[in-house]
Formats: structure tokens, C-alpha cells, sequence
């Protein structure tokens, strides 16, 4: 049961921004992907969502490929966009049901999930909502909780906690860390570092669309020569500097 | 600011003109002028007949006056990003919004003079209206228009709100007064300039603008012009607003079972989208009325199956409405069946569609045997029309 990246060229029409990227996520592993802007972080997302088609490499799950078996593919990926995107048409609660039609979920159990979830991020009063009368924040946690509602063995989470307010991002946190404590695989990418220390298991550092550096906290941290008191944000003036040279 | 308001007021014109353009066509002009001349030769038959000065031709005069009052509001051409780039111009604004009132003044003046136009023979000859009453009276309604403008702008700032309802229920009241007392219709276009004077001198630098209600305010004024123009041809930068009308949930299935996630999405958008729940509602009508119109059976079958036709034919885009959205893509949503889902998510408004049309033809025209046959008809039609036009063509626009 894992993720596999395999040399994974892709991009935008002629236009390559990621080049020959390899990746693996095992059961139980949240992998970090950091970078500065335009580095190819939210391309390696979209590849792995189906949204771009790879010019070159494959992508699996458990054996499933993406490109010859899409939907049962997708039935095992649940997705946080870094910008909330709702149905306008769509109450929460129909949102919620949504979820449940299209990943074939059990409607009781997924309710009693959905329930725990809307109590946890102060939503439970808002289900006949349309999405018009929430706030971004909002909007964001009617997305985390649709996605941790899909059950899926893997997360796919973009830029998670822009627009979320302290105590949402604790519990995010602590969604993230139960799920990979159930043995599902999250793939996160991130700028926040200091929130994503507490969730992330391993990191991938991509820059100029290629992955330079991999490995758990310390391991990036003796790649890039960082000292213990060295703040971690510091890799990023570190990649700004590899850009400039390269 | 001001030449930032004279570059966006040429923007709009040049934008208006392109939808101008598409919307007054030939045909549509050729339909026009058929209109028009109908319209007046009745208007000229009907005025040798009519009888001379009854009571309600004066109030009748100043209410038809009184409706180019409600064309038109004060354009101000800003942007919801003028919010972060121009709220320093506070100062500036009055520079801004000048050119504004003027361009705001076109439309409703034009539509004025035609009333004014169309209105004045009924006026003198048969209300009994003299000639420089009736021009005070026009000038009334063109002071009105301005002091009302007036009051929109002064609306923009922060400001006690005055409600353009009740200045228009107001100027009504004063019109429907001068028609009976022509002679202070001159009294009141005086007062009307008396108003404008004093709003104009009123120093209006204390009072900060109210930049997110003038932002609010253009972006619903624009949307009723492209829902307008919408109307004729398709407008990119219209923005549709959902409503929840949760009146109308009784049409959604209670039971997921036998749901899926399409026919989940097509029928809430059936029901909330304006742009689809208007077209049926619309098309509905206009069937029941030319149904109406022509009081035969045979006439109001041929027409009525035209209406479900260009119903569903109107409705074939809905099937990629969700295209756009990216959770809609990654979502496990399987789409090779994506036409039947709409048959589905639409059979039960166009059950309700022939129903009301049934209903409306049992009770406008002559009931028989035959309307009996055309009842069947329609919904044979309609059946048609849903389960093999409609998913023919959503598998041809997918190929």
C-alpha cells in the first residue's frame, strides 16, 4: 500500500515544470513537500489529482494507475486545495452528502464521522448553509472536513493552513496525525514550517521543479547545513540562493 | 479621477455597444418596427374612439410619466479592486463620480422623451392637458430623474441613507397632484430646483465615501444590465447568484439510494441556479400566454411543443456547469452517463411544465374533445423531447 511516483515529468502545455521527480509515501507517513513559489509543488499536486496529464513517468496507488484506472484511483485520494472551491448550489450538509454518493461511503457510520468532525471545527449549526454566507476560513474547514469525511488511504493536502484560525489548525494537525496513525499516507504541501514540524514525517524539497533534498527533519536539516539553533525557515533563503546560481 | 472616470465611461459604451449590436440584430429590429407600428396604429385607432377628459386620464398621464423615473441608476463603473487601489481618493471622488451622473442621465432621458413623445397626443387631446403644462411636467420628471441621481450619489458616502422607494412613491405623489392642478406643476419644478441646489451646494467633504456599499451598489446595477442583455445573448461577465429557496427542497428525493452524484449536482442547480429555474419559469409562461393569445388547440399544441423544445435545447448546457470546478474533477464522479443524469435531475420540472400548461388551456380555451388530444400530445412530446433529444445531444457535444 503505497504511493509511487515514478520519474514524473509534467507541467503545463509545452512547458515542463517538474522534472523527473520520484516519490514514495508508505502507510502511515505524512510526507511534507516544501519549496518556494514556483518551485512545482502544487504541479506535482494536480498530477497526482488527475487534473494534469504526466508528459512523462507514472503515478500509482496501491498498484492502481492513475492514467489507466482514474476513477477507482480517485476513490482512494480525498484533496484540501489551498483555495477553498465550494458548489454554490450546495448547503454544507449537501456537500457532506455529496462526499458520501461519490466515495460510496455508509451513510450511517459517515454521518456519525461527519457529526464529530462539524462539532470539532464549530459547524454543526451551519449545515443549511450555502457557501455565499461563509468567511474563507470557513469555507477551508468545509473542506478539511469533507475530505478527512472520505475515509481515502491517501491525503492530498495543498497549503493547509493559510486562512485557518489557531485552534483550527491545531485540530488539523491532530486530524493529520490520527490519520497517518491509522496507516493512511498524506502528501502536504507547505510554507508554514512551524506548523508542519508537529504533523510531518518526512520532507521533499523541491526546487526548480526537481527534488533536491529528501529525508525526516534532521536529515534536510544536515543536508542543507543548518545548526540546531538554526531557525528551519532559514532553507528557504538557502533555496533562494541555489536558484540564483543555478 | 477624472480621467480615470472618462476612460471607464469609454470602456462601457464600447462594451455596451458590442452587446447593443448583438441584441438589436436585423431580425429583431424587423420585429421592432412590425411592433411599434402595430403599437401605434391601435394607439391611433383607439384615440378616434376614445371619449374626451374622464377622470382617470390625468392620473393616468403622470403615472405613465413617472415610469422613465425608474430607468436608469447612477452608474459608477467601480471595481471591487478600486477598493484597495482607490481608497486613499476619498477627496477626489466628487471628481470621479461628476462625469458619472451626467453619462447615468442619458438612458432615462431618451426613454422620457419617447414616453413624453408617445404620451402627447393622449395628453393634450384627450386629458385635456395644456401645452406648457405638459412641457412643465416633462421637465418635473427630468428634475426628478436628476434630484434622484442626486440622491443615489449622496447615498455613496457615509451618510444617512434615504430610500430611492420612497422618493420615487414620493415624486409620484407629487406628479398625480400636478395633473389635477396644472398650474403647480411650475411650483413644483421650481421646488425640484430648489432640491438640486441646495444638494449640489451641500459641502459633502466631512462625510467619508462609502467605498464597499458603491461597490455593491454597481456590481448589482451591472448584473440587471447583463441579466438584459442575457436575455438576447450570452454575456461572459454576468454573475449568477444561487438562492437557497428552500420552499422548493419538496422536489429533491428524500432517500440518497438511488441518487448519484450528477443527478445529485443537476437538480440543485435546477432548482437554485437563477439562470435555469428563470429559463423554465419563463419559457412556462410564455407558453400559457400564446397559448392564450391564439384560443385554438391546434395553434396552442404546435406553439406549446416549440416552448418544451427550446426549454430543453436551452437547458443542454447545464450538463457541464461543473466543469470548472476542481473538486468536481477530483472527485471518484464517473461521467460517460452524464446525460441521463439530466434527464433525471429535469424530468420532474418538465412534468410540472406541461401540468401548468394543461391547466392554463383547460382554463383559457374552449374545452373539447381536442384539448383533451393536445394534452396528450404535449406530454408524449415533452417524454420525446427529455429521453432521446436531450441525451443524443449532450453525447454529441461531448464528442
Amino acid at each position: 500500500m503505497t504511493l509511487k511516483i515514478e520519474h514524473l515529468t509534467g507541467g503545463y502545455t509545452g512547458v515542463p515544470v517538474i522534472k523527473d521527480i520520484n516519490l514514495e509515501i508508505k502507510p502511515g507517513e505524512v510526507l511534507g513537500v516544501i519549496g518556494l513559489n514556483g518551485a512545482g509543488k502544487s504541479t506535482t499536486i494536480k498530477h497526482i489529482l488527475g487534473l494534469l496529464r504526466p508528459q512523462k513517468g507514472k503515478i500509482t496507488l496501491n498498484g492502481i494507475d492513475l492514467a489507466a484506472q482514474p476513477t477507482k484511483f480517485k476513490r482512494q485520494v480525498a484533496y484540501i486545495p489551498e483555495t477553498p472551491v465550494l458548489y454554490s448550489e450546495l448547503t454544507l450538509k449537501e456537500h457532506l452528502q455529496l462526499t458520501i454518493l461519490s466515495y460510496q461511503l455508509d451513510e450511517k457510520q459517515a454521518w456519525a464521522k461527519a457529526h464529530e468532525l462539524l462539532q470539532m471545527f464549530r459547524l454543526d449549526d451551519k449545515l443549511d448553509w450555502l457557501p455565499i454566507h461563509f468567511s474563507k476560513g470557513m469555507k477551508q474547514k468545509v473542506m478539511i472536513v469533507s475530505a478527512f469525511l472520505a475515509n481515502t488511504k491517501l491525503l492530498v493536502i495543498d497549503e493547509p493552513f493559510t486562512g485557518l484560525d489557531p485552534l483550527a489548525v491545531a485540530n488539523l494537525v491532530q486530524l493529520i496525525k490520527s490519520a497517518a496513525g491509522q496507516g493512511k499516507m498524506v502528501l502536504m504541501s507547505t510554507h508554514i514550517l512551524a506548523n508542519s514540524v508537529q504533523a510531518v514525517s518526512r520532507y521533499a524539497v523541491l526546487n526548480n521543479g526537481k527534488i533536491t533534498a529528501a529525508g525526516t527533519l534532521a536529515e534536510i536539516r544536515m543536508h542543507y547545513g543548518l545548526k540546531e539553533t538554526d531557525s528551519f525557515d532559514q532553507i528557504y533563503q538557502i533555496l533562494s540562493q541555489e536558484q540564483q546560481n543555478a | 479621477m477624472r480621467d480615470l472616470a472618462k476612460r471607464r465611461l469609454q470602456e462601457n459604451l464600447r462594451q455596451s455597444l458590442k452587446y447593443l449590436v448583438l441584441v438589436f440584430n436585423d431580425f429583431f429590429i424587423l420585429a421592432l418596427i412590425f411592433l411599434f407600428g402595430a403599437l401605434m396604429f391601435w394607439y391611433a385607432q383607439t384615440m378616434k374612439t376614445m371619449p374626451e377628459n374622464l377622470w382617470y386620464y390625468r392620473p393616468l398621464v403622470s403615472i405613465l410619466l413617472w415610469l422613465p423615473l425608474l430607468i436608469g441608476k447612477l452608474v459608477t463603473l467601480l471595481k471591487p479592486a478600486d477598493l484597495q487601489f482607490l481608497l486613499p481618493e476619498d477627496e477626489n471622488i466628487k471628481l470621479y463620480l461628476k462625469p458619472m451622473l451626467n453619462y447615468s442621465l442619458i438612458v432615462p432621458t431618451i426613454c422620457l422623451v419617447l414616453t413624453a413623445g408617445i404620451l402627447f397626443p393622449f395628453a393634450t387631446i384627450k386629458a385635456r392637458i395644456e401645452l406648457i403644462d405638459y412641457i412643465f411636467a416633462v421637465l418635473a420628471v427630468f428634475l426628478a430623474k436628476l434630484l434622484q441621481l442626486k440622491i443615489m450619489e449622496h447615498n455613496l458616502f457615509f451618510n444617512r441613507k434615504i430610500s430611492i422607494s420612497l422618493v420615487n412613491i414620493f415624486f409620484l405623489f407629487l406628479f398625480g397632484l400636478g395633473m389635477f392642478k396644472p398650474k403647480s406643476l411650475l411650483i413644483i419644478a421650481g421646488l425640484l430646483v430648489i432640491c438640486l441646489i441646495i444638494f449640489v451646494l451641500k459641502p459633502q467633504h466631512a462625510a467619508l465615501f462609502d467605498w464597499q456599499y458603491a461597490v455593491d451598489q454597481e456590481k448589482k446595477r451591472k448584473n440587471v444590465v447583463f441579466n438584459a442583455f442575457s436575455m438576447f445573448t450570452d454575456v461572459k461577465e454576468r454573475q449568477t447568484n444561487v438562492k437557497r429557496r428552500k420552499y422548493l427542497d419538496f422536489l429533491l428525493p428524500k432517500k440518497m439510494a438511488l441518487e448519484n452524484p450528477n443527478k445529485f449536482l443537476y437538480r440543485r442547480s435546477v432548482l437554485r441556479n437563477p439562470e435555469n429555474i428563470n429559463l423554465i419559469v419563463r419559457m412556462t409562461a410564455f407558453a400559457v400566454l400564446v397559448s392564450w393569445l391564439v384560443q385554438n388547440w391546434l395553434w396552442a399544441l404546435g406553439l406549446s411543443c416549440l416552448v418544451v423544445f427550446l426549454t430543453i435545447y436551452q437547458l443542454v448546457p447545464m450538463v457541464d456547469e461543473f466543469d470548472d470546478n476542481i473538486m468536481y474533477r477530483v472527485y471518484p464522479i464517473e461521467h460517460t452517463n452524464r446525460g441521463l443524469d439530466m434527464v433525471s435531475a429535469l424530468a420532474g420540472m418538465m412534468l410540472m411544465q406541461w401540468l401548468i400548461i394543461s391547466i392554463s388551456w383547460l382554463l383559457t380555451l374552449p374545452v373539447n374533445l381536442h384539448l383533451f388530444e393536445a394534452m396528450g400530445c404535449l406530454v408524449v412530446f415533452s417524454w420525446v423531447v427529455l429521453r432521446l433529444y436531450l441525451p443524443a445531444k449532450v453525447k454529441k457535444r461531448k464528442s
